[in-house]
Formats: structure tokens, C-alpha cells, sequence
């Protein structure tokens, strides 16, 4: 057993630590410090310049453009990445479609859309949840028929992230309603320009417009657009379930979430209980050190080849319980401070002044990418033999 | 990283595995709950011939220099199986100590353990101390020792117990001979027999002390650290079977018609319990590779995270094999309750969850 890094990786580790420190752009750091999330344009600019940077498709394989890291590495680079203050990437093209694309499309389909998303250029959003499916995914109504040589889609998706900033949608339709539900959806890429959709706006509890409806009326998609074969989409869906998800438990934001509050709760005022506060960080401190090393295990894993199979549902779990967790202590543990909503001027320390817009933000952690109890179902199927 | 064990240590929790499933059983385990000496003698002999008597302890000292990583293996196989031999409380847990004092006497001492010659065992709790180990209540008076000890594993039948005491501002470790001890004997809550010392007075030699101040501090600092990784290690053995029987269980027991697995809401308990398992092995290999770090801070850290973290997740695991496991669940005539006992005693000896999280929280201010 060793379980610290190789001289060779903290090297790369040196690295990476001074690229992020020279290239992450102020204003991002600024946004990250303060708690809030950063716009289209301060996201795009930034994963653009990890695309010029070839370090936007970390995960992918070297022939598709990633860089060729081990497991070891990535994961690296992701805390290095979240130390420098920079936030997550958006996962829609990068971890989604881009392996749907790489595993299961046509050479045409590769080379007209995975240099989009390599170099940032192209934002995606993922039509995945309808109002009638939910957890029940399977159950999606949104139709897809064949003419010719496009499909007319009608229907409704929602819950869809930032589908107000994408280019494009990879989408769940159903072409087959006579089969067995599952069999009868396909995988569509959709252009959101294409006549006939409609995004209206959802406000989450936040306070902020991350989600959307988005509304299909004749919608006409070519026929090169379907990735797979009709009755496919089911199985790719299965797919991104599994997909190496190493970075998944978000070990490298919450360390930086509770190192926030540590520095904070030091410059609270003379009659705080700062050693009530310490106890309820450090509980958290040791959640967390247990979830790092069970990471730690499966990129150690990964490395050595065996493949990423459904413990990532673990880590998701045991990842987003944590970051509400942690959300939930920034927001008690700054009592008034996390009172003012709007205020421009923090009343006190500036990492409390969005703890509780975030802590709304975050309840939303343990629903979306599959809700945990969802997760749970997955795994006492698949693990326990249940 | 790297998470794998070696082949050494995987031949070491085998051999471990198999001599006890030959050799021992949750009957043979509720019969020398009534024993009031839990020292077998051929299973002691066994255990010797094992090599596990020279295991943890280094080739200079007589020993076969494995680390905490094997001595844990073991630890973990004894956990597993319910295994009251006290081959922990009168091997590993006095041979570290005085493999820490690391003096001609103290070596002399650890020479015997080694051969299984010994019977000698650790007393370094008291009521007024609490977890601290190094402020000890029992004081020596010139060479009279008065105070108390208590808690004492002693398997029953010890001869000899190391013992810390304070002479004025000076910590020291003395071995005391048993037979010269106002002595109380009573089993403790995983079933193991220990007991209290009672000192008045009680003469005392200079041939008994066997180190002082800083050294004793260090042993006693080395020491804690590496039995809270072998709780940990305990636990870890402990709640990997209650998991396995309560999903057996859930497999087989039937009601209204149906296995009580069908039912979503005993699978999510199941799962809950299969994640937090994988959780507390990571924290075991991690707290099994640290505890013996030769930064203090560190090794401190690691171990009080660990222990704080068995004692609320391991403890949940054995509460939640109970509940699904129903009304047999809390009769002495079935495991499952007897594996939640083990577990909250390794949650309470060597430091509680809350002592321990304190400690972390100290431990990270000075790393």
C-alpha cells in the first residue's frame, strides 16, 4: 500500500498548480470566492481556455484529443482546478455527449461535432426529463417520427440546464411506441435554433434561471442527428450511467467549500462559539477525508484498468449528501450573516453573503444526474442482487 | 496510490481466516463468555505457532517486523469471527508499549510476550483521566503508589500490568505484579474480561519502573495511535459480517409473501449499509498506513478521524443489522447483537467519538 503520489505526479501537480494560478481570470476567482456562479460568457471564456489548452476533454481518450492522463492525473488536475478557484466545467458536452459520441457514433458524426465541444465553442444541454418523467424516465413521451430524411419531434422536456445558453440538445424521443418502453427510444441531436422550439425559463429556489422548459412543435431533425440506431437510446442512456464518473463525489469543491468556511468562521466576532463551530467543521472535515479515500480507491482503480462500474453511484450519493451537508453548515454556522439575499455589500464576512443562494441551489444535487433514491434502487439491483 | 494489499499481508488474513473458521465458532465464543480466564491454551499455542506473537513487532526486538497493515489483518479476522482470545490485550497492546519504551527491561519484557511466555496487559485508563492517557490519576509518593486503574483487559489472567502514574509533575510506566494489586474482575461490554486496580500505598521498586517523562509520553502517545487503528480494524471485521448476515437475511426472511429484500425500503437500508462499508475501508487502509507516521500531528489526525468516523458509521451499521434482522435481532441467541455489542465497545475504548473529534480539530491546527 503507498498512498501518497509519485514524484511524477507532483510534479504535474506543480504544473498544473502554476497554469491555474496564471490563467484563471480574476473575475472568475472573484465569483468562485464570493460564492456565486459565474454567467455564459465568464463560463464560456474559461472553458474556451481550457480548450486552447487541450485540458478541457481530460477524460477523453487520446485519439478523440484528451491528453492522455492517467486516472491519478485527472483527478489531480480537478483539485488543482478547484484550489485555483475555478469552477467545475459544464458536463453536458464534455462528459456526456462527447463519450456518447466517441463510443457510438459515425465518423461523420465525430468529426462534425466533437471539435466543438473539445475546444468549448459549442455548449450542449440534455433533454432527458419530461413533466410525466421523472425518476420514471423511461416513461418519455416526446415523439420523434420518421420523414424521409428528418424526424418531425413533438413534445416537452424540462428540467433542462441551461438550454437558454446551448447550441445543441442531445435528446430522449420516443420513435417506437408499439415496443417494450425501453426499446422504443432513440438518441436525437437537436440544433436549438431549429424552427419550432420553444425555451421558456424555470427560477429555482436559488433565485437564479438555470432550468428551463423547452417545448417541441414540428420540430424537423435531419436523420444523420440519430446517434446509434433507432431504439438505441435506451442502452447509450445506461451507458453514461457508468461511464468513468471518477471526479463525481466533487471531493475537490467541497474541500474548497469547507477551506471557505474555515477561513471565515477565524474572522467571526469575539462572542462567537468558535469551538462549537470547529466541532461541527471537523465532523464534516472527517465525512469528507472518508469519501477522498474511497475516490482515491477507485481513480487508484481506474489506473490499473478495472473498470468504473456501478460504485460510482456511491460516490454520488455519499458526494451530494455532503455538499448539502456542508452548504446546509456555511448557512447555520453564519447565523445572521446568511440572512441578507440581494445585498451588494456583505454585512460581514463575504463568504456567508450567498451561503443560503447556494444552500438553495444545492438541495437540487440529490435529484438531478438521477435522484439518490433512484441511485439506490440501481444498486440494490445491481450489487446486492436485490 | 496504491490500495492493494500485499501478498504477505493477504497469506496472513487467510491463514488468519481459516485457523479461526476451523477453530473457532460463535458457540465455542458464547461459552467462554462464561469462562472468567479467556486464555485457551491450545488455541493460545496455536496462535503463537501462527507467528501472530512476533508479527507486530520489529526484527531487533525478537520480532517478524510486520506493520500495522498485517497485525490488522489479523485484528480484523478476530473482529470478524467474535474471537474473545485475548491475543490483542495480552500480546499486540503491551508488546507496542513496551516496544516504545524500547529500554534493556522493557525489551526483556517484550521477549517473553513474544515466546507467549508472559501474561502481561495494559492499565492505562482511570475515571478521573478519561481517554488521556498521559495524565493519569494514580500518583507515586516517594515509592508508595496509590489510586485507582480502571478498565483493565486483562484477559482474566494477567500477571503483570503496565501501569502510568504521575510522581509530582513526571509521567511514568511501571509493571506492577498482579498478586500484590487489590484486584476486581468483571466483563466488559464485547465480552472480554477485565478489571480494576485498587492501589494504597502499594511498595514499589525501582526494578518496576520501567520509563519516565518524555519517554513515556512518546510510548504512551505511539501506543494510543495504534490501538485506535487496530479498534478501527476490529469494527471493520465486526460490521463486514453484519452486513453479510443481514443481507442474507433479507434474501431469505419472508413477509406478506415476499422476501423482506423486495421491499425498496429495507433495499435502500441495505444499500446505505453497503456504501458506508466501502467508506469505512477506505478510512481503515488509510488510518492503517498513518497511525504509525513519525509526525505526531499527523499520525493524530488520521487516527482520531478514523476512530471518530467507526464510531458513528460502524455503530450504524450494527443498529441498522438489528433493525432489519427485527426481533431476533436483540436476542443473545443470534449474532447480530453480540457483532453491535463489539462494535460499541471499539467505539468507546481508546477514545469516543466526541474525545476524538476534539483531538482532530487539534491534531489540524498543527499540521
Amino acid at each position: 500500500m503507498n498512498l501518497e503520489f509519485s514524484d511524477e505526479e507532483l510534479a504535474f501537480r506543480d504544473t498544473i498548480r502554476q497554469w491555474m494560478k496564471a490563467n484563471v481570470p480574476d473575475d472568475l476567482r472573484r465569483c468562485t470566492a464570493r460564492g456565486a456562479m459565474p454567467g455564459k460568457e465568464m463560463q464560456q471564456r474559461w472553458e474556451r481556455l481550457l480548450g486552447e489548452q487541450g485540458w478541457l476533454t481530460v477524460t477523453w481518450p487520446e485519439q478523440y484529443g484528451g491528453p492522455g492522463w492517467t486516472a491519478t492525473q485527472r483527478y489531480i488536475f480537478d483539485l488543482e482546478r478547484a484550489s485555483a478557484g475555478a469552477p467545475p466545467t459544464s458536463p453536458f458536452g464534455v462528459a456526456m455527449v462527447g463519450p456518447v459520441l466517441y463510443t457510438f457514433g459515425s465518423p461523420e458524426q465525430k468529426d462534425r461535432w466533437l471539435p466543438g465541444i473539445r475546444s468549448g465553442e459549442m455548449l450542449w444541454c440534455q433533454g432527458y426529463s419530461e413533466p410525466n418523467a421523472g425518476s420514471d424516465l423511461a416513461s418519455l413521451k416526446t415523439r420523434a417520427e420518421r420523414h424521409d430524411d428528418h424526424y418531425l419531434v413533438n413534445g416537452q422536456k424540462i428540467w433542462t440546464t441551461q438550454a437558454h445558453w446551448a447550441d445543441m440538445m442531445f435528446c430522449l424521443v420516443r420513435t417506437d411506441s408499439t415496443v417494450k418502453q425501453q426499446q422504443g427510444i432513440s438518441f436525437l441531436l437537436i440544433d436549438m435554433k431549429t424552427p419550432g422550439i420553444e425555451v421558456r425559463p424555470i427560477y429555482s429556489i436559488d433565485g437564479h434561471h438555470h432550468l428551463n422548459e423547452v417545448y417541441f412543435t414540428d420540430v424537423k431533425v435531419p436523420v444523420e442527428n440519430l446517434v446509434g440506431t433507432e431504439g438505441m437510446g435506451w442502452t447509450i442512456a445506461k451507458f453514461l450511467l457508468t461511464h468513468e464518473r471518477t471526479t463525481i463525489a466533487g471531493v475537490a469543491d467541497t474541500q474548497n467549500e469547507i477551506n471557505r468556511l474555515k477561513a471565515a468562521l477565524a474572522t467571526m466576532a469575539e462572542n462567537y462559539d468558535k469551538h462549537q463551530a470547529a466541532r461541527r467543521v471537523a465532523a464534516l472535515e472527517i465525512d469528507l477525508m472518508a469519501l477522498e479515500y474511497t475516490n482515491f480507491r477507485t481513480v487508484a482503480a481506474t489506473d490499473e484498468g478495472k473498470p468504473f462500474g456501478p460504485e460510482s453511484s456511491g460516490l454520488k450519493i455519499k458526494g451530494t449528501e455532503l455538499q448539502q451537508s456542508v452548504s446546509q453548515a456555511m448557512v447555520e454556522l453564519g447565523e445572521l450573516l446568511s440572512l441578507p439575499w440581494d445585498n451588494e455589500q456583505p454585512i460581514g464576512n463575504e463568504v456567508f453573503n450567498r451561503a443560503s443562494r447556494r444552500y438553495n441551489f444545492l438541495r437540487a444535487c440529490t435529484i438531478y444526474g438521477g435522484s439518490n433514491e433512484i441511485q439506490k434502487n440501481v444498486l440494490a439491483k445491481m450489487l446486492l442482487g436485490l | 496510490m496504491d490500495f492493494k494489499l500485499s501478498e504477505n499481508t493477504t497469506m496472513i488474513a487467510d491463514t488468519a481466516r481459516r485457523y479461526l473458521k476451523d477453530n473457532y465458532s460463535f458457540d465455542i465464543y458464547r461459552s467462554q463468555l462464561q469462562e472468567a480466564d479467556h486464555l485457551h491454551a491450545a488455541r493460545w499455542q496455536a496462535m503463537l505457532e501462527l507467528g501472530w506473537f512476533g508479527l507486530p513487532f520489529p526484527e531487533s526486538c525478537g520480532g517478524y517486523g510486520g506493520n500495522l497493515v498485517d497485525v490488522a489483518a489479523i485484528v480484523r479476522e478476530t473482529g470478524a469471527a467474535l474471537c474473545l482470545d485475548p491475543f490483542v490485550d495480552l500480546v499486540v497492546s503491551p508488546g507496542k508499549l513496551l516496544e516504545y519504551i524500547n529500554t534493556s527491561e522493557s525489551l526483556a519484557i517484550l521477549e517473553d510476550v513474544i515466546a507467549g511466555q508472559a501474561r502481561v496487559a495494559c492499565g492505562l485508563y482511570d475515571r478521573y483521566a478519561g481517554y488521556q492517557v498521559t495524565k493519569p490519576s494514580l500518583r507515586l509518593n516517594g515509592y508508595r503508589l496509590s489510586g485507582q486503574k480502571h478498565v483493565v483487559p486483562d484477559g482474566g489472567c494477567a500477571k503483570r500490568i503496565l501501569v502510568s502514574a504521575m510522581a509530582g509533575d513526571e509521567l511514568l510506566i511501571l509493571a506492577l505484579p498482579v498478586e500484590q494489586c487489590q484486584i476486581e474482575r468483571y466483563r466488559l461490554l464485547d465480552g472480554s474480561r477485565a478489571s480494576s486496580l485498587m492501589l494504597d500505598d502499594l511498595e514499589i521498586t525501582d526494578a518496576m519502573i520501567l520509563c519516565r517523562g518524555e519517554v513515556a509520553r512518546q510510548a504512551l502517545s505511539g501506543w494510543f495511535d495504534y490501538m485506535c487503528a487496530l479498534d478501527c480494524a476490529r469494527m471493520y471485521g465486526a460490521a463486514s459480517q453484519v452486513f453479510q448476515h443481514t443481507l442474507e437475511y433479507a434474501r431469505t426472511r419472508k413477509q406478506f409473501g415476499k422476501a423482506i429484500g423486495s421491499f425498496q425500503v429495507i433495499q435502500h437500508y441495505l444499500v446505505d449499509m453497503f456504501i458506508d462499508l466501502q467508506q469505512l475501508e477506505s478510512m481503515l487502509l488509510m488510518v492503517l498506513v498513518k497511525a504509525e507516521s513519525e509526525t505526531v500531528s499527523e499520525r493524530a489526525r488520521a487516527t482520531s478521524a478514523a476512530k471518530a468516523y467507526y464510531a458513528s458509521q460502524a455503530v450504524r451499521i450494527a443498529q441498522q443489522g438489528i433493525q432489519i434482522h427485527g426481533g431476533v435481532g436483540v436476542t443473545e441467541e443470534l449474532n447480530i447483537g453480540h457483532y453491535f455489542r463489539l462494535i460499541t465497545h471499539c467505539s468507546l475504548s481508546h477514545g469516543s467519538r466526541d474525545y476524538h473529534v476534539s483531538r482532530f480539530i487539534e491534531a489540524d491546527a498543527a499540521v
